[in-house]
């Protein structure tokens, strides 16, 4: 059973690698034409000026910004994620770690592409590095700017290495399943990978060291880009709450984005048998939990602020409330706690179809929450003479689509080109699971696998 | 002794007749925008009347009050600018090297007064508009924030001539654009460090307060107050 | 190699690819050789004159080397020459006092502007098509000489015609001289917000035919009727000064101020107490004051002498004003006016000013004499804190009055000048020369200018611009700038002193233009029958000097020539003025009225207001005003003024009408909304601007804005308020009574951004407020 089983995983999992539909190709095609016009979106914008986005006095931020605080909190996804239930050992994580940590990566690189677009003078975007430079001059370690660029250096590449290490055993894998150029390419991308016990074990606590080290390094960075409102003194920025509203909205897009993710990949790569209903409803009940959380700290602070009535929030707060932007305010609220409450609270709902459903209104919910954040406090700043409105352009529109093209697309190449459940911990679950005698073990999984000493 | 460069605005002369206004961009080489972008909120005033109505018709009141850069010794625009494009001088000014600026804005959301004002396209002037630009205030590109200097121009040309003509620079030998054309004199510029110039006495009235004090941004401007 | 030399080359290479094809070589080397000395980044400043409303405030220009691609003789090349960069006020100047306004800082604009003629044109298309061709100077003053002669021959020379603004200067005086030997009737000035009515007023009650002069400074109550002082009228600069020391010039001094107008001006804005008033009943309040003072005992009624005797009335107390009936008449109540009576009488020195709307009535001249009447009641005519009369200097041509006038002459009034015109067969003008004024903009559509000047068969501009005037011409003339001519002017008002300003060109000319004054004296020297007599002078600056060299000099040592062009003009006090050190001319008293105002003897008595338009179907009164940015709507074509925020509306780049807060919820009309406004005499349409600080019953709107033709910046933008007004007049000048239309208002629909405001917040507490 387990030789079967084994030699099943491996077949399932590596199928997408090694047949090509034409689907795919229009697929790729398809998002790649919505990115390139996103690219050239943006070549126009710097080409033409700034001024081609609807970003006026006093609203200097306001998509490009939301853009980038959405992304990376989407990045909180995987490696939170996987890094959480690695540690605590949950069982159910092993389908879903790679999806996961994929997003993470991806969002990332996504979203650190923001605070370039974003830039009046976007070719000079290097003077946020620090480098020793002919300027003679570092940049200013006291603007959460430069935090910035530290706190996602160092989580992507974290992330890339969390993401990388587990994949080299399944890169081994896929290079001793192939010949020609794949079996080269991929025999570089297992680093020599030939399984001994020594490699798994380095592997494992190099797994575990990743797991912990990221876990910090991920809170901080989304309570770095939540410094990046609330060190200044701007109505409703200047907050305490904001590290941990910002982490925790971090985790909740996260979830929502794995979810769906996983939904969309369990459909299309007929992942049914790795990918089970049981994943999905713990995966819910921690969007659950999240939009929870999610909510109360939305209720802390407007109820502070609205008690407080200082009168400069109250500002913002009423635009937001009742004002011209509440519309979307109680549309976040609806699809960020309303929708997910009520169809998660429910174990009957908590169906995949539940799952994803919810996942979607909170994707939806928590960029408009960016977006709320951002835009009415700028427009309402303490002297009313200087207040104003902001209305998107249409480079500023396809460019956020084609950010959503872009991790689509990078998704869809991932999953061409890796294993998208991670083989061999899905066969380490397997045998966990139902242990068998080194000697019965499939030629695949002696390779593979050895128990550890 | 090291200038100490302050004003006081008395709201109580101030006719909201915005002759600063137009000076400071004739001064200051600020462009205009045209009607289209003016429309979309795109209109650079280094200084501006603000007015608020109090009252309805007709016990009715308004207000002016002329908001310019407050040269904070706390300046929120500066520790968040990545480049030090906005930055203290020694003189306690808040300067803004244009070349330096990147364009994150993130300075102008910062700034508690919204006075900082960002160049959305390259500034042009239809010739020969630009025959009047003024040689010694650089003309700003596409991406880079501006705002008020106090005139840092007229500053630097003062101290440098101070300094060649071995004489201290006497209260009111130095005027930035505003407060030289402003015809109420409601614009007071001078030495906050010399405690017998017009701006420092001004500054020390009753009347007078800062703009947003609460926020403590230590403004270097005193607003003084309409004397009922 | 000498520097001049070197520049003189470098200028030449610049154009050497072009040279090659013209006739003289040698002739553009002179042409290119700077005539000045620049030190590259160092500024001079040299003094100038204002030239954008009558204010005449003095100037000093920093001029600063630059390279200007400059076209001389049909060559293009690079110069260095020097420039103007900045405008200050000369602070020497008795009446800018080193401060200039808003406009005044823009007046720059006006030389470096890309729509400025840079050549003469003639005309190629069909008259007022807007179709013209470059043409040389010498074809152009051979045409307007032809035309000239064509008069003189056909013994017509009163059907000459001259049309300018209004200014008191010796490029004035020069074009009487002219058009007096020339044989022509006297020029006719026109201005939209021109002040005939209350200079026929001072005259009634003063004898003074002047504009007034006011030390706020001093004062310590100022009550105003509708006179936007420290914005847009008579001295604003001068006055906003003196509006400074009255507030917190004086130590534990502070002055109060009162303004009464239905529509919050900027003016306004600063007053303590602002009161909104009926249209058109100024002048009852004005004397409901004087009957508390006097019923009281506040003021000696006899203080008032001329100027109050000549009211109905006055020597009576006023019995038809006391508080309760000019609270009727006013809208003003009984117990405020009790009160404001007291403060006057109680806080002297007291002002009273009046201009504007309340004069743009058909009883405006009544309202002016009334308040005349309260200052000199109050004691301070002539006294320090008061009014006064600004020592004025005799034109170097002697004066020109009424007395000119003869029979067949077309009327002094614009609107009887183009009635003449359109009844006359043939028209009684003939040739119409125009400098400075754009009447066909600055008049009411009633009153047919267009058509006017269309049937004048030849019509030549000196503007520098082609606006709705000089599109109609047959030839223009483009003048210099101010900054790259002689310029010189004689304020009627804004100082204790007689002023007289004058500045040489600041600067080399950038065009192919040429000052007016100097064309107008090439002209009269080519003329087929000279003038009678000739002018003395050949060129303008020869006029200056030979005038100013008249004036007393500041010592014995420095001549008086020398030293106006140094400090930009020359002033002096009373004394000075007194003294018969040198001149043949000594400043004069005032602007005397040659003929006696025959008028005066009948004692003056309190008119309703007529207004145009039945209050059924027309329900609002209508009220232009002077926008703080454009004037008139002569300076529209001036980029910063447009992207400057008006005060009070914020708004930039757009017209606006302002309605009541209350009015617009009744009507339905939200800020920003298109709003369709109507007169008996036409409609216009543009977006609304909800304003607390309007009378229900009043909708207001900046004049400026709605230029057919007026460069690319001001040009279909907007809309002009003057265009639909009513053509009323105030009886005894013939001015127009820009205040006493009335309209209709309507809804049209959403507006599309056409309303442009720089602010957001309209007030600074918006939670406590609502
Ligand atoms: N074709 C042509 N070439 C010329 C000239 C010319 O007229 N025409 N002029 C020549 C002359 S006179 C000169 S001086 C040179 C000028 O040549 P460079 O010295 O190269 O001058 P820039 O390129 O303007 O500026 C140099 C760099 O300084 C950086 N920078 C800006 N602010 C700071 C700062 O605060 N600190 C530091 N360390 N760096 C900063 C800018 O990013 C820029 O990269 O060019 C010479 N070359
Ligand atoms: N906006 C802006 N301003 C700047 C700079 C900048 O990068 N941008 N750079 C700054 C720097 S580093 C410098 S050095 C200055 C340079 O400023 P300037 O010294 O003004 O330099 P240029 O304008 O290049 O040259 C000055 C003039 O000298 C003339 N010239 C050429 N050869 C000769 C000659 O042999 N003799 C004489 N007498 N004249 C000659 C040229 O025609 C030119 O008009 O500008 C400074 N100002
Ligand atoms: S007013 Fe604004 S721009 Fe000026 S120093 Fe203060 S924070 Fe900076
Ligand atoms: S916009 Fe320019 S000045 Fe402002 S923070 Fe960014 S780099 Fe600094
Ligand atoms: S100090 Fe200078 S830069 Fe600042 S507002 Fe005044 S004129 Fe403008
Ligand atoms: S120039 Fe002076 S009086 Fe006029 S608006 Fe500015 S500060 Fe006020
Ligand atoms: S008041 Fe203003 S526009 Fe008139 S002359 Fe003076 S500066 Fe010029």
């Amino acid at each position: 059973m387990s030789a079967t089983s084994d030699r099943r995983i491996t077949d399932d999992l590596l199928r997408p690698l090694l047949t090509t539909t034409a689907r795919f190709y229009l697929l790729v095609a398809f998002l790649g034409t919505i990115v390139a016009t996103g690219v050239g979106a943006w070549l126009y914008q710097v080409y033409a000026g700034f001024g081609l986005t609807g970003i006026r006095w006093p609203v200097f931020w306001a998509f490009y910004v939301t853009n980038f605080v959405f992304w990376i909190g989407i990045s909180h996804a995987g490696t939170l994620i996987s890094a959480i239930l690695r540690l605590v050992n949950a069982r159910w994580r092993r389908p879903v770690t790679r999806c996961a940590e994929a997003i993470t990566v991806f969002a990332l690189m996504i979203g650190a592409m923001f605070p370039i677009i974003h830039l009046g003078r976007p070719w000079l975007f290097f003077w946020l590095v620090p480098y020793p430079n002919q300027r003679g001059i570092w940049p200013n370690f006291r603007s959460p700017l430069v935090w910035d660029f530290f706190a996602i250096s160092a989580y992507l590449t974290g992330s890339v290495l969390f993401l990388l290490l587990p994949m080299i055993p399944d890169f081994a894998l896929v290079r001793d399943r192939t010949t020609g150029w794949r079996h080269r390419i991929y025999g570089m991308l297992a680093l020599g990978w030939q399984g001994t016990t020594k490699q798994w074990h380095r592997l494992e606590s190099a797994m575990h060291v990743m797991a912990i080290a990221i876990l910090p390094v991920a809170v901080s960075v989304h309570t770095i880009v939540s410094f990046d409102f609330s060190m200044a003194p701007v109505p409703m920025w200047h907050s305490t709450i904001f590290g941990p509203y910002f982490v925790a909205g971090a985790i909740f897009s996260g979830i929502a984005a794995l979810i769906l993710a996983m939904a969309v990949l369990r459909k299309t790569l007929r992942l049914e048998e790795y990918l089970h209903p049981v994943h999905f409803h713990n995966l819910g009940k921690l969007l659950l939990l999240m939009s929870l959380l999610w909510g109360y700290f939305v209720f802390a602070e407007r109820l502070t602020v609205w008690y407080g009535n200082e009168p400069s929030e109250m500002a913002v707060f009423n635009a937001t409330q009742h004002g011209a932007f509440a519309p979307l305010y109680w549309t976040m609220v609806v699809c960020n706690f309303v929708v997910p409450v009520s169809i998660l609270s429910f174990k009957k709902l908590r169906t995949i179809a539940g799952c994803a459903v919810a996942s979607s209104t909170v994707l939806v919910g928590m960029w408009l929450e960016r977006f709320l954040i951002i835009v009415p406090s700028l427009s309402h700043k303490y002297l009313p003479y200087s207040w104003g409105t902001y209305r998107p352009r249409p480079v500023e529109i396809m460019i956020t689509i084609s950010t959503f093209a872009a991790m689509s697309l990078l998704y869809v190449l991932f999953a061409k080109f890796v294993p998208i459940i991670s083989v061999w911990e899905l066969k380490v679950g397997a045998h966990e699971a139902h242990p068998v005698p080194a000697g019965e073990l499939s030629d695949d999984a002696q390779e593979m696998w050895r128990p550890q000493p | 002794m090291a200038h100490r460069w302050g004003m006081a605005v008395d709201l109580d002369r101030c006719t909201g007749c915005e002759a600063c206004v137009t000076a400071c961009r004739a001064e200051n080489n600020i462009a205009t925008v045209g009607a289209a972008q003016a429309a979309v909120g795109r209109a650079m005033h280094w200084i501006r009347v603000e007015r608020y109505w109090e009252g309805e018709f007709p016990d009715v009141r308004l207000t002016f009050r002329p908001v310019l850069c407050q040269q904070c010794d706390a300046a929120p625009c500066e520790p968040v600018c990545p480049t030090y494009a906005s930055h203290h001088t020694e003189e306690g000014l808040n300067a803004q090297v244009y070349n330096r600026c990147i364009g994150t804005r993130y300075c102008a959301n910062a700034c508690p007064y919204n006075v900082r004002f960002f160049n959305f396209f390259n500034p042009a002037w239809d010739k020969p508009l630009h025959l009047q630009l003024n040689p010694d205030v650089s003309v700003r590109e596409v991406g880079v924030m501006e705002k008020c200097t106090f005139c840092v121009q007229r500053i630097s040309a003062a101290e440098v001539q101070a300094k060649a003509d071995s004489k201290p620079l006497a209260d009111g030998d130095l005027k930035p654009a505003c407060a030289q054309s402003c015809p109420a004199t409601a614009l007071v510029f001078g030495d906050l460090n010399d405690p017998e110039s017009a701006v420092s006495r001004l500054s020390r009235s009753s009347r007078g307060s800062k703009l947003l004090d609460d926020l403590g941004t230590q403004p270097k401007i005193t607003y003084l107050a309409k004397q009922a | 190699m000498k520097r001049r030399s070197f520049i003189a080359l470098t200028a030449v290479t610049g154009t050497s690819a072009t040279l090659a094809s013209c006739g003289n070589p040698e002739h553009q080397l002179i042409r290119f050789i700077p005539d000045e000395e620049h030190v590259p980044g160092v500024a001079e400043w040299k003094p100038s004159l204002c030239p954008l409303c009558s204010a005449g405030c003095g100037l000093t220009v920093r001029i600063m080397e630059g390279d200007a691609e400059i076209i001389r003789d049909g060559q293009t090349g690079l110069i260095k020459m020097g420039l103007a960069k900045k405008l200050e006020g000369n602070p020497a100047h008795p009446i800018s006092q080193g401060k200039l306004c808003a406009r005044g800082q823009a007046a720059i604009q006006v030389t470096y502007h890309p729509d400025r003629l840079t050549h003469p044109l003639k005309r190629s298309g069909a008259r007022g098509s807007g179709q013209f061709q470059e043409i040389s100077w010498d074809e152009a003053t051979a045409q307007l000489i032809a035309q000239l002669d064509g008069l003189a021959t056909a013994g017509t020379p009163r059907a000459l015609a001259f049309l300018h603004g209004p200014s008191a200067s010796h490029r004035s005086d020069l074009v009487a001289a002219f058009l007096d030997r020339f044989g022509a009737p006297p020029a006719l000035a026109y201005e939209l917000f021109g002040d005939e009515v209350l200079r026929r007023a001072n005259l009634v009650s003063f004898g003074r035919l002047q504009l007034p002069t006011f030390d706020f400074a001093s004062s310590r109550y100022v009550i105003s009727f509708g006179a936007d002082f420290l914005g847009t009228w008579n001295s604003p600069v001068a006055q906003s000064a003196a509006y400074g020391r009255m507030r917190q010039g004086r130590p534990g001094v502070r002055g109060t101020f009162v303004q009464l107008e239905p529509r919050m001006s900027q003016t306004g804005a600063s007053a303590d107490e602002w009161i909104p008033i009926k249209p058109g009943t100024e002048g009852v309040l004005a004397l409901g004051l004087a009957q508390v003072m006097m019923a009281a005992n506040l003021r000696p009624a006899d203080a008032a002498g001329r100027a109050g005797t000549i009211i109905e009335g006055w020597n009576r107390g006023l019995p038809d004003y006391t508080p309760p009936d000019v609270e009727r008449t006013t809208g003003v109540t009984a117990a405020r006016i009790e009160r404001l009576a007291r403060a006057l009488a109680d806080q002297r020195p007291a002002v009273a000013v009046v201009s504007g709307a309340p004069l743009a009535h058909t009883n405006g001249l009544f309202t002016a004499i009334a308040i005349n009447a309260l200052n000199a009641l109050l004691g301070s005519v002539g006294e320090p804190g008061g009014v006064s009369f600004m020592p004025q200097i005799e034109p170097a041509a002697g004066p020109r009055t009424a007395a000119d006038r003869q029979p067949g002459d077309a009327p002094r009034t614009l609107s009887s000048w183009a009635a003449a015109i359109l009844g006359g067969n043939p028209s009684p003008v003939q040739v119409a020369l125009i400098d400075g004024t754009n009447p066909v903009f600055a008049s009411p559509g009633s009153w047919r200018i267009r058509d006017a000047l269309l049937k004048v068969p030849f019509l030549a501009s000196f503007g520098s611009f082609l606006d709705e005037t000089s599109m109609l011409a047959d030839l223009v003339l483009p003048d210099h700038s101010f900054l790259e001519s002689w310029t010189d002017g004689r304020p009627e008002s804004g100082a204790a002193t007689a002023v007289a300003t004058l500045a040489p060109p600041a600067m080399r000319p950038l065009h192919q233009t040429r000052a007016m004054p100097d064309v107008l004296l090439q002209v009269a020297g080519r003329l087929a029958r000279p003038l009678n007599p000739p002018l003395p002078w050949q060129t303008f600056e020869e006029m200056l000097m030979a005038s100013y060299a008249a004036l007393p000099a500041p010592s014995a040592e420095a001549d008086t020539w020398t030293t106006a062009q140094q400090q930009g003009g020359w002033w002096g006090g009373a004394a000075n003025v007194a003294s018969p050190a040198a001149g043949s001319r000594v400043p004069a008293a005032s602007r005397v009225p040659a003929v006696a105002d025959r008028s005066q003897a009948a004692p003056r008595r309190y008119a309703a207001p007529q207004f145009d338009g039945d209050a059924a179907q027309y329900p609002f009164h209508f009220l232009p005003y002077a926008s703080q940015a454009f004037l008139d709507g002569s300076l529209a074509h001036l980029p910063w003024l447009q992207e400057m925020p008006d005060v009070i509306s914020t708004a930039m780049w757009c017209s606006w009408v302002e309605i009541n807060t209350q009015t617009a919820a009744r009507l339905g009309i939200a800020e920003g909304d298109v709003v369709e406004i109507g007169s008996a005499h036409g409609t216009l349409r543009a977006p609304a601007l909800v304003s607390p600080g309007i009378a229900p019953d009043v909708i207001a709107m900046p004049v400026g804005q709605g230029h057919e033709s007026y460069t690319r910046y001001a040009s279909g933008r907007g809309e002009n308020p003057i265009r639909i007004l009513a053509p009323v007049t105030e009886p005894e000048t013939g001015a127009l009574a820009w205040a006493a239309t009335r309209v209709r208002v309507s809804r049209i629909g959403r507006g599309d951004s056409e309303l442009i405001l720089f602010a957001g917040g309209m007030r600074e507490h918006p939670e406590h407020e609502r």
